[in-house]
């Protein structure tokens, strides 16, 4: 391992903020390891969007824009990361740790041989080799593991975990050549997309969520949207309100749903359950928003507000934007 | 049709955590053992595709652990699996994603499949990158987070869901399918399933049985656990009353401020 390579995940040209994540700690890397930092993306918009990937600290972007990766699941992205590791020599590859990122890491790990570091918020790097620090079990347990050195090695990096830094020298831009490999198996027949143009869940730098206490569907669009709005960031929701139907399980949040990482996380009438709490415990300030002043979210909480949240927060919306006007 | 269903017995998830302060190791002690959330789903999955298809449809439950675990396996026999296969060795130990997928994969070889329905993401390890080593080790089509699936004519079609919506994606038996939490609640086991389980067979299978090429366990593994810490402490921070809506929001903002978040 001495280059580093990131997959870049996009849609159609669009990324999220961790691909420049990615980016920028690839250079770190790739420096401490006395290698190369380079990108690979892949699928139709690959040649625009590398235009902007190509303004952070990288030493190439190789691109196709091939339509096979919007025909058929993930087996085309697998056969040219592959084959862009095999040409660029041995590397780390930075894979984000979403649910398609985690099927590309599981698939490469076989086909390069190479341990996988999972969920990484930190890396360690001492005479060339690689440690992955990771939250797991919620956040209750912080793990260090080792890459053992071997050609190549593979992490799951979580968004949000490092800064991103444009910036420094003008990487290349090359194409990939399409690999053969064997006939793609699984056909995309349909692909719908949903909810867009809401911030993604996991990358929003501030999370409302609501629980149980919103009493209905209503209040997610009418009390916690605005406040999110303000705050800039995305509406989550405890496993009550996605079992009753008011949002859907994309929102959930906790041991069963996702886990999220902000610098600030507002529950609104949501009790702190433990399975709530493993999927944000790790967030930067919480604050709660709870009739009851012995519900367990008090217990992590850095500021328990007892009240009722329908009065509180059309107030604090109403606050945080007359702060930015 | 043979559905196997992959389970992992893993640390009950509703208790809490505790990490030993001398050995830096995970306190399991009074801690159950149960099996992971995520393969109670892709049973449940498995357990709908066999009352859809009727017929001669077995469903064979999989798991790879510690010895002393084996009994939790019943669990998935009282909810309705046929039978359970129980790959123990000691030489698994230390097993990293790859070096599990690799072993799995072969005794799955084995014990053949016409679908392999594979849990998302575990509760200990969560690395959620053993579905997709396990299918390119077994040379089958990899569809994951599968909220409906059906099979007709050899051929498997799949409701996913992705980051920004779903898809529909279809391949070719045999297959691995994923499951996710939208595809149903796991039943609960009735009494009859209880009692039936205790009938059930649990075939084991230890390393010799399954003849592996490459090595596994802590020599096998290409990652290496270092250290376990506990998460830094985040303590009970401040409780306001609020007296009304205003005071509450106003206690928030101050507190918004005072962090610069706002
Ligand atoms: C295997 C398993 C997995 C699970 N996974 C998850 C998961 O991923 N995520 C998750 O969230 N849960 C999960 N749960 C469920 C979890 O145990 C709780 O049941 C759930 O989190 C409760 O949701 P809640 O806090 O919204 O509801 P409740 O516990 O009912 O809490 C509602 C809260 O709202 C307050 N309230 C009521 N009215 C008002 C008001 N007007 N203003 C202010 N406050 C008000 C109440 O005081 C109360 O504290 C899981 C459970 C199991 C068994
Ligand atoms: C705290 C902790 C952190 C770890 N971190 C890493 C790491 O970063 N990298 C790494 O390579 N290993 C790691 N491991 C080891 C890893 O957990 C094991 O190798 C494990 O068997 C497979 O990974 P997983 O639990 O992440 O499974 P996932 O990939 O999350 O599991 C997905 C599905 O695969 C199936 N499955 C997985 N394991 C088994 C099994 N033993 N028997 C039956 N079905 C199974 C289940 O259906 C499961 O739902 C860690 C272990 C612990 C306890």
């Amino acid at each position: 391992m001495k280059n580093v390579i990131v997959y870049v995940e996009h849609r159609r040209g669009e990324t999220r903020k961790v691909t420049f994540e990615m980016a920028t700690e690839a250079r770190t890397l790739a420096d401490a390891l006395g290698g190369q930092a380079h990108a690979v993306i892949v699928g139709p918009g690959a040649t625009t969007l590398a235009e902007q990937v190509k303004t952070y600290p990288l030493n190439g972007v190789y691109v196709n824009d091939d339509p096979d990766l919007d025909t058929y699941l993930l087996d085309p992205a697998v056969d040219y990361v592959e084959a862009a590791a095999r040409a660029i020599g041995p590397s780390l590859i930075l894979i984000p740790n979403t649910l398609s990122g985690r099927d590309l890491a599981g698939r490469l790990a076989a086909r390069l041989g190479a341990g996988i570091g999972a969920d990484v918020t930190e890396f360690k790097i001492e005479n060339g080799t690689v440690a992955c620090v990771s939250p797991k079990m919620g956040g209750a347990l912080i793990t260090t593991c080792a890459i053992k050195p071997a050609e190549y090695g593979i992490a799951t990096v979580r968004p949000n975990a490092f800064a991103a830094a444009a910036g420094g020298a003008g990487a290349t831009m090359q194409t990939l050549e399409k690999p053969s490999g064997k006939p793609y198996a699984a056909v995309i027949e349909e692909d719908v997309e949903e909810g867009s143009g809401e911030l993604a869940l996991e990358e929003a730098p501030v999370v409302v969520a609501g629980g149980r206490g919103l009493g209905g569907p209503e209040p997610f669009d009418t009390l916690l949207k605005p406040l999110a709005h303000a705050l800039g960031g995305a509406v989550g929701a405890s496993r009550a309100a996605a079992d009753a139907g008011w949002v859907p399980y994309s929102l959930q949040i906790g041991q069963t749903g996702k886990t999220v990482t902000p610098n600030l996380y507002i529950a609104v009438g949501i009790s702190g359950a433990i399975q709530h709490k493993v999927g944000m415990r790790s967030s930067g300030a919480i604050v709660a928003i709870n009739k009851d002043a012995a519900a367990a979210i008090a217990e992590f909480s850095d500021l328990l507000v007892v009240g009722d949240a329908f009065k509180i927060v059309p107030e604090l919306t109403r606050l945080v934007e007359a702060a930015k006007a | 049709m043979k559905i196997v269903v992959t389970v992992k017995l893993v640390p009950d998830p509703n208790a809490e955590k505790r990490i030993d302060s001398a050995t830096k190791r995970l306190v399991r002690s009074g801690v159950e053992t149960v099996l992971n959330p995520y393969d109670e789903y892709a049973l449940e999955a498995a357990l709908q595709l066999k009352e859809r298809a009727g017929g001669d449809t077995s469903v064979v439950v999989f798991s790879m652990a510690p010895e002393a675990l084996k009994e939790t396996l019943r669990k998935a026999l009282a909810m309705g699996a046929d039978e359970a296969v129980f790959l123990s060795d000691a030489g698994l130990e230390g097993s990293d994603v790859w070096a599990t997928a690799y072993a799995m994969s072969q005794a799955l070889k084995k014990i053949g499949f016409d679908l392999l329905i594979v849990g998302g993401l575990t509760d200990d390890g969560s690395t959620g990158a053993v579905p997709g080593a396990l299918a390119e080790h077994l040379g089958v089509p990899c569809i994951t987070n599968a909220r409906k699936a059906e099979i007709a004519d050899g051929t498997l079609r799949v409701e996913r869901e992705t980051d920004s919506g779903y898809q529909t994606v279809r391949g070719p038996l045999p297959a691995l399918l994923t499951t996710a939490l939208t595809f149903g609640e796991p039943r609960y086991a009735s009494l009859k399933g209880i009692m039936g389980a205790k009938k059930k067979t649990i075939a084991p299978l230890t390393l010799a049985d399954i003849g592996l090429d490459l090595a596994v366990g802590s020599d096998g593994a290409k990652m290496q656990l270092e250290a376990f810490a506990p998460p830094p402490a985040r303590g009970k921070g401040r409780t306001v009353e609020a007296a009304d809506g205003a005071a509450g929001a106003q206690a928030i903002f101050d507190f918004l401020k005072e962090k610069k978040l706002v």
